[in-house]
């Protein structure tokens, strides 16, 4: 008996792993190792064994360290402002109304439009000479002429930030409407029973039972938003300067414009370890607490 | 048991995908990469002319999307399965010689009866260093100076043949036009982002600066070519001539700016004018650029076709590349790319105001240097370190510095 | 029994917030739309217009008959469609697995999973390339439902994984005393209570598929043709064909929109409540 519960894991495990161990742990790997050599394509001459001296040179690049900068800012500025949108959405679409069905498929527009085209649109929205946030700003006042949003050096990043927020808060629209179903409704109606109100509702009941949930989509939308370049190379390419580099653009800026595979590998290496280090405390609270919940 | 053997038919299952091999015929098949701006251009009429006068050739074209061309381009060589002919960009050719991944085409060319019917100047710029040809001659543009002919007239100006005069118009173009207390015209688009380097080699280049000095030495950090520089920097951020979006603006955006008429002058050419002449009419014209303190220096912009070392019908590949540049098909060619034909044959007296300004450029226009570093120049160094530069983060000498360390590695 | 609210705060308190939201979500797609309709001459005038002065039509069927668009929706139909029911397949099986069983190894399978999609993709793409051309898959719907396979399942494990912990075991033990077999009380009763969780990862499934850009036009380009590599095609070195374009953008979101609102009445609640008997 103990035997069979035994391998029945397994077997549900292994298509998943044979195709990721093909198809990506691979290339990692040669990539890993790619990050040990001086490896500029068009000087195959030059190839040699540097050992860590690509990470080295990385550690004294003033542009590793800016594109360092700018991928916390990055990153913890877009999930906040993905996550804060997300939630209030899930909340109100979880509420019972007529219109409710169609509310929900239209605030996924954002998510499923190609990058390219919302990178496009956006830059266009923010142009400063025919763009559509300018005319409307200075319409309602806030503003007395158009503004280079994307030129300035200050505003060029968090104007990108706006673009992903609306272009990410579905995801967590969804995932936190998702988790809120399995949240029953007896405990909300015991808590009315005893006198509780809203906001104790959603501090004592929806928070604590959503937790999992929260935690888990903001441990992938980290990974998933560090490594996001699409839609910063299209609307600024970077600049203006190295005002949005961050360590994804600098990585394939270095690869596939300078063709200096070696360096960039090592910029990709570095970022999975800032990857791993910002989530290694999240990774063992989420497996804490997928076990506490038993 | 089951399990065991289903574990092996799994592992046995890719094996079946290596048997359905290739069979090799009689036929020659061309891969063929390229990429036009207009979606409508088709490239079969091309196509099935070449197939009639060359039946055991097969041409299979491939449209590749321009964003992605340059990467997609180098992860086929580098994976080892490139096309056999593909569009090159000029500035290309450096990197991809260096990679051996370009078929040296000198013997075939030098048999080809078509060789003289190509401009001179275009063999010339397409030659090699290393004194071999690896491209054959597919378009070419010269970049001129598009100008608002409705406020020239309105300001009784003329088109500038220097620097100077070209500050002063600029100067000039630079107003508030409805009395809010705004500049709502300026005279002159700057492309700070990247492909802005047309811009700058126009004024910098003319006026003291070289990539390589006679004796090897870089030309950039003279005294004259800093300065030269500095008065290109200035042209933003002293005189404030071009518009404040200054160090993003691309493509669209300085054509945009055109079309709106948020500036008075712009530095582009003929493949633009079809969409913009739509849009201005006759307010719209075009000169050639103005004189540097030293010389005239425009763009000579160009693609070529080249055949990939890796191609297994090198002879086809060459006579499809030549068969594109020969007069009758490039002329149909340039029907879809908007650019100007490289045959001499083809060159016609007339044409349109743009194509004058085109051809009235043609005895200075030159390329950048055919260095492996030129590629990263054009395509992330100079957008970035002239952005830095506009907003003042770094000073003109420590910006061409960094140039000449790239170009010195 | 819960009072109804009163019609203005239901109003203020729900319906304006919703349209907001909707609003702010559909604002960049109406200017898109708008641009769609624009002739392009009209594009930048010198006064900023919201609408144009003459609209027209005629991007719509020009998208169809010019670029052959029919087949790219249909080529991101295919890919998505396979990419979400291989990958709900895959990460469902693995899930159960990771959520349910204590095993050696799972924890450091679980995190396994979450590395592997720490890297960036676009270091990845020659050592890709080469794996697919060996498998000769280039320009195949296998290349990317395979390459895409290998990133949404990873990340759906673990969605799925947090999902399915939201469901008491006792529910799985209950079913087995009933004498179903460990499959069987997974598929027929613990996969129904956990749809809006299954709906949830479906859903991101096939829109990480139909949005992808980069592996679509490495791998693929001429004989698969997704609608991000259509729509990378109108945009040139010196021209963009904005209407065409636009009204790409426009038409793309559609189908997805349209099976989302199907799928979305399966996120209601209530399948829990009394599911367990005490």
């Amino acid at each position: 008996m103990k035997r069979k519960i035994d391998l029945f894991p397994y077997t549900l495990l292994t298509p998943a792993l044979s195709v990721t161990v093909l198809i990506i742990f691979f290339p990692i790997v040669q990539t890993a190792v790619m990050s040990l050599f001086n490896y500029v394509i068009w000087k195959p001459k030059d190839t040699r064994f540097i050992g860590l001296g690509n990470y080295l040179q990385a550690l004294r690049d003033e542009v590793f360290w800016i594109s360092l900068k700018n991928t916390i800012f990055w990153i913890v500025g877009v999930i906040v402002l993905q996550l804060l949108l997300g939630f209030v959405t899930a909340m109100l679409l979880n509420r019972e109304f007529k219109w409710r069905g169609l509310a929900r498929s239209l605030i996924l527009i954002p998510w499923v439009t190609p990058s390219v085209i919302t990178a496009l649109m956006w830059r266009w929205m923010y142009d400063g000479n025919n763009g559509v946030i300018n005319d409307l700003l200075v319409r309602i006042g806030l503003l007395k002429s158009y503004f280079p949003w994307l030129a300035n050096s200050s505003t060029a990043l968090p104007a990108i930030m706006v673009a992903l927020m609306w272009q990410g808060f579905p995801f967590f629209a969804i995932m936190i409407l998702a988790g809120l179903q399995a949240i029953p409704r007896t405990l909300y109606e015991a808590a009315e029973v005893d006198g509780a109100t809203r906001l104790q509702m959603f501090g004592r009941i929806t928070l604590p039972m959503l937790t999992p949930i929260l935690l888990t989509s903001i441990l992938l939308r980290i990974i998933w938003v560090a490594n996001s370049m699409d839609v910063i190379f299209v609307m600024t390419g970077g600049g203006p300067g190295y005002a949005t580099h961050t360590l994804p653009v600098f990585a394939f800026i270095r690869a596939y414009k300078g063709l200096d595979f070696g360096y960039a590998s090592t910029i990709a290496i570095f970022l999975t370890l800032l990857l791993i280090a910002i989530v290694a405390g999240y990774v063992i609270r989420v497996l804490r607490s997928q076990e506490a919940l038993r | 048991m089951k399990r065991a053997s289903i574990l092996i038919l799994l592992l046995l299952f890719p094996l079946v995908l290596f048997a359905t091999g290739q069979d090799e015929g009689q036929m020659a098949t061309i891969r063929f990469w390229y990429h036009f701006d207009n979606p409508d251009a088709a490239v079969t009429p091309l196509v099935q002319k070449f197939e009639q006068e060359n039946p055991n050739i097969k041409v299979t074209p491939e449209f590749i999307a321009w964003d992605v061309y340059n990467q997609k381009l180098l992860t086929a060589v580098a994976a080892g399965n490139p096309p056999d002919v593909s569009q090159i960009k000029l500035w290309w050719q450096p990197q991809l010689v260096e990679m051996s991944a370009l078929l040296d085409l000198s013997d075939y060319v030098a048999d080809w009866d078509g060789r003289d019917d190509v401009f001179d100047k275009i063999w010339e710029l397409t030659e090699y260093t290393d004194g071999n040809q690896y491209l054959m001659p597919l378009q070419m543009v010269i970049l001129y100076m598009y100008y608002r002919t409705d406020m020239f007239n309105e300001l009784g100006l003329k088109p500038a043949t220097t620097r100077s005069e070209f500050l002063d118009l600029a100067k000039k173009l630079t107003r508030d036009t409805n009395g809010d207390g705004t500049v709502d015209v300026y005279g002159f688009g700057i492309r700070g982002a990247r492909g802005g380097h047309d811009w700058w080699g126009t004024f910098v280049l003319s006026s003291g600066a070289e990539f390589f000095l006679p004796n090897g030495n870089s030309g950039l950090i003279t005294p004259e070519a800093v300065a030269a520089n500095q008065w290109f920097i200035d042209l933003y951020r002293v005189h404030q001539v071009s518009p404040p979006t200054t160090p993003n603006d691309g493509f669209q955006q300085i054509i945009a700016n055109m079309q709106s008429g948020k500036t008075a002058m712009t530095i582009h050419h003929i493949g633009s004018s079809k969409g913009l002449a739509e849009a201005l009419g006759d307010k719209l014209s075009a000169a050639p650029v103005p004189k540097g303190t030293k010389k005239y220096w425009t763009s000579f912009g160009d693609e070529e076709n080249g055949v990939l070392a890796a191609t297994e019908f090198p002879d086809a590949a060459f006579e499809w590349a030549a068969f594109l540049a020969t007069a009758e098909n490039n002329a149909i060619w340039q029907k879809s790319s908007g650019q100007v034909s490289i045959n001499k044959s083809n060159a016609t007296a007339g044409g349109n105001r743009f194509l004058k300004a085109t051809t009235d450029s043609a005895d200075f226009a030159g390329v950048l240097p055919a260095h492996p570093g030129t590629a990263e120049f054009v395509e992330s160094l100079w957008p970035t370190q002239m952005q830095r530069a506009f907003l003042g983060e770094i000073s003109s000498a420590e910006m061409m510095q960094i140039f000449a360390d790239h170009f010195s590695k | 029994m819960r009072r109804r609210m009163p019609l203005w705060r239901r109003l203020l308190g729900l319906h304006l917030p919703v349209l907001i939201i909707v609003f702010f979500a559909l604002g960049p797609y109406i200017w898109m739309f708008i641009s769609s309709i624009t002739p392009e001459a009209d594009l930048y005038g010198e006064v900023f217009r919201y609408f144009p002065g003459n609209p027209s039509f005629q991007n719509y069927p020009k998208i169809f008959q010019k670029i052959s668009f029919a087949r790219n929706l249909r080529d991101s139909l295919i890919v998505a469609t396979t990419t979400m029911l291989v990958g709900l397949a895959i990460s469902l099986t693995a899930s159960y697995s990771f959520s349910r069983f204590r095993f050696r190894g799972r924890n450091y399978l679980m995190i396994q999973f979450l590395v592997i999609n720490m890297f960036p993709i676009v270091l990845l793409l020659i050592p890709l390339f080469v794996i697919m051309r060996v498998l000769k898959l280039i320009d195949t719907y296998f290349a990317l439902i395979i390459a895409y396979s290998t990133f949404t399942i990873p990340f759906s494990t673990w969605m799925m994984t947090s999902f399915f912990n939201a469901i008491p075991k006792q529910l799985d033990e209950a079913a087995l005393v009933d004498g179903c077999t460990r499959f069987s009380a997974m598929t027929r009763v613990i996969v129904p209570i956990a749809m809006p969780g299954i709906a949830a990862t479906g859903i991101y499934i096939f829109i990480t598929a139909w949005n992808e850009f980069l592996y679509a036009a490495i791998l693929t380009g001429n004989k698969v043709l997704t609608i991000p590599v259509a729509l990378q095609n109108l945009i040139g070195e010196y021209n963009i064909a904005w209407g065409l374009l636009t009204a790409g953008g426009v038409i793309s979101v559609i189908p997805v929109i349209v099976l989302f609102f199907f799928i979305q009445k399966q996120l209601i609640s209530g399948m829990t409540a009394g599911a367990v008997k005490t």
